[in-house]
C-alpha cells in the first residue's frame, strides 16, 4: 500500500487514541496522569520547602525557589503590583501543576493531562471563581457589578460597554480553557502525526529505498516540532498564570 | 470533492484565525519596537502584550470552539 494512504487511515486511528479511556473503574487515564502531576507537584514543593535555608545550598531546591521567585516578580509584581503578596500561593500552585503538566505530557507513553477539555476547564473555573470573589472582597457586591465598566464613560454609554466588558469578562473563563487545551492537544496530535509518519515511511522503505530517505525528512521535522512543544509547554503554563493574575488586578483595582 | 458542512466548518476555523493571527503579530511588533526604544519598560510592555494578545486570541478561540459544537 502506497505510505502516504496508510498514513491517512492512522491519522482517525490515532484521533481515537486521544479519546478518554477508562484504564480501572471509573479513572480515565487523564485523571490517572493528573493525579501523577499532583503527586510530582507536592511532592517537588514538599521536598524542596523541608530544605530550606538562607542561601539554597542544592541545585534542586535553587531551582524550585528559582520557579517560585519567577512567579513572585514576574507575575505577582509586574502584572498584579500593589497587594500582590496574598495572590503569590494561588498563582504559585497554578503555575506549578500546569507547567509540570505539560512536560510529563512530553515524555513518550505518557499523557498530558491538560489535553483533555475537563481539566482545563476546571483549571479556568477555578481561576474564574477566585478572581470574581477577589473582586467582589475588594469591591463589594454591587460595587464590584458596577466596576465592571470603566469609570469615566458619559451616563448613556455606560449600560453598552458594561454589556460588552461583561461579555468579555464571562469570555475569559472559556477562553482560559481552550486556550490551554488547544495548544497542549494540537501540539501532541502534531507530534503523533510525524512519529507514524515516520514509522510508516520506514517500514515502506524495505519496498523503496526512496521512503527510507524521506523518512528522515520526516524525523527531522519531528525534532524540531519537539523542541517547539517544550517551549509551548512552557509558554501556555506562563500564559495562563499571567493571565489570571492580570484577571485578579482587573478585578480588584480601583478603577 | 463535495462541499459538505463538515467541511465549512474547518474553513470557517481557518477563517476565524487570520485576523488574530494578523493582529497578534502586529501586537508583538509593537512590544519589540518599544522594548527596544525603552529596555527598563520591558515588564510592563510585556504584560500589555501578553493582555492584548489574549484578546485577539479568544476569536480564534471562539472559532475553534464553533467547529466543534456547530
Amino acid at each position: 500500500m502506497n505510505p502516504l494512504e496508510e498514513l491517512a487511515n492512522g491519522v482517525s486511528h490515532l484521533q481515537h487514541s486521544f479519546d478518554s479511556a477508562f484504564v480501572f473503574g471509573p479513572v480515565t487515564q487523564y485523571v490517572f496522569w493528573m493525579v501523577i502531576c499532583l503527586a510530582i507537584t507536592l511532592i517537588v514543593v514538599l521536598v524542596a520547602g523541608r530544605k530550606l535555608t538562607l542561601v539554597p545550598k542544592s541545585k534542586f531546591v535553587h531551582m524550585v525557589e528559582y520557579g517560585y521567585d519567577f512567579v513572585r516578580k514576574d507575575m505577582g509584581e509586574n502584572a498584579i503590583g500593589h497587594g500582590y503578596k496574598k495572590h503569590v500561593p494561588f498563582l504559585a500552585t497554578l503555575f506549578f501543576f500546569i507547567l509540570i503538566s505539560n512536560f510529563v505530557g512530553l515524555i513518550p507513553g505518557c499523557k498530558t493531562p491538560t489535553g483533555t477539555i475537563s481539566v482545563t476547564w476546571a483549571l479556568a473555573l477555578i481561576s474564574f471563581v477566585y478572581f470574581n470573589w477577589q473582586g467582589i472582597k475588594a469591591h463589594g457586591g454591587w460595587g464590584y457589578i458596577k466596576s465592571i465598566a470603566p469609570s469615566g464613560l458619559p451616563k448613556p454609554m455606560v449600560p453598552v460597554i458594561w454589556f460588552f466588558e461583561f461579555i468579555s469578562l464571562v469570555l475569559r473563563a472559556l477562553t482560559l480553557a481552550v486556550r490551554l487545551y488547544g495548544n497542549m492537544f494540537a501540539g501532541h496530535m502534531v507530534l503523533a502525526i510525524f512519529a507514524a509518519a515516520t514509522s510508516i515511511f520506514i517500514s515502506a522503505a524495505a519496498s523503496n529505498i526512496v521512503f527510507g530517505a524521506v523518512s528522515i525528512g520526516w524525523f527531522a521535522l519531528l525534532f524540531i516540532m519537539y523542541a517547539l512543544e517544550t517551549l509551548v509547554a512552557f509558554l501556555q503554563a506562563y500564559v495562563f498564570t499571567i493571565l489570571s493574575a492580570v484577571y485578579i488586578s482587573l478585578a480588584t483595582s480601583e478603577h | 470533492m463535495e462541499l459538505t458542512f463538515e467541511a465549512l466548518k474547518l474553513v470557517g476555523y481557518g477563517l476565524a484565525t487570520l485576523g488574530p493571527g494578523l493582529g497578534i503579530g502586529i501586537a508583538c511588533y509593537g512590544c519589540c519596537m518599544g522594548t527596544a526604544r525603552q529596555p527598563e519598560l520591558q515588564g510592563r510592555l510585556f504584560t500589555n502584550f501578553i493582555i492584548g494578545a489574549a484578546l485577539a486570541e479568544a476569536l480564534a478561540l471562539i472559532g475553534f470552539v464553533l467547529a466543534f459544537i456547530l
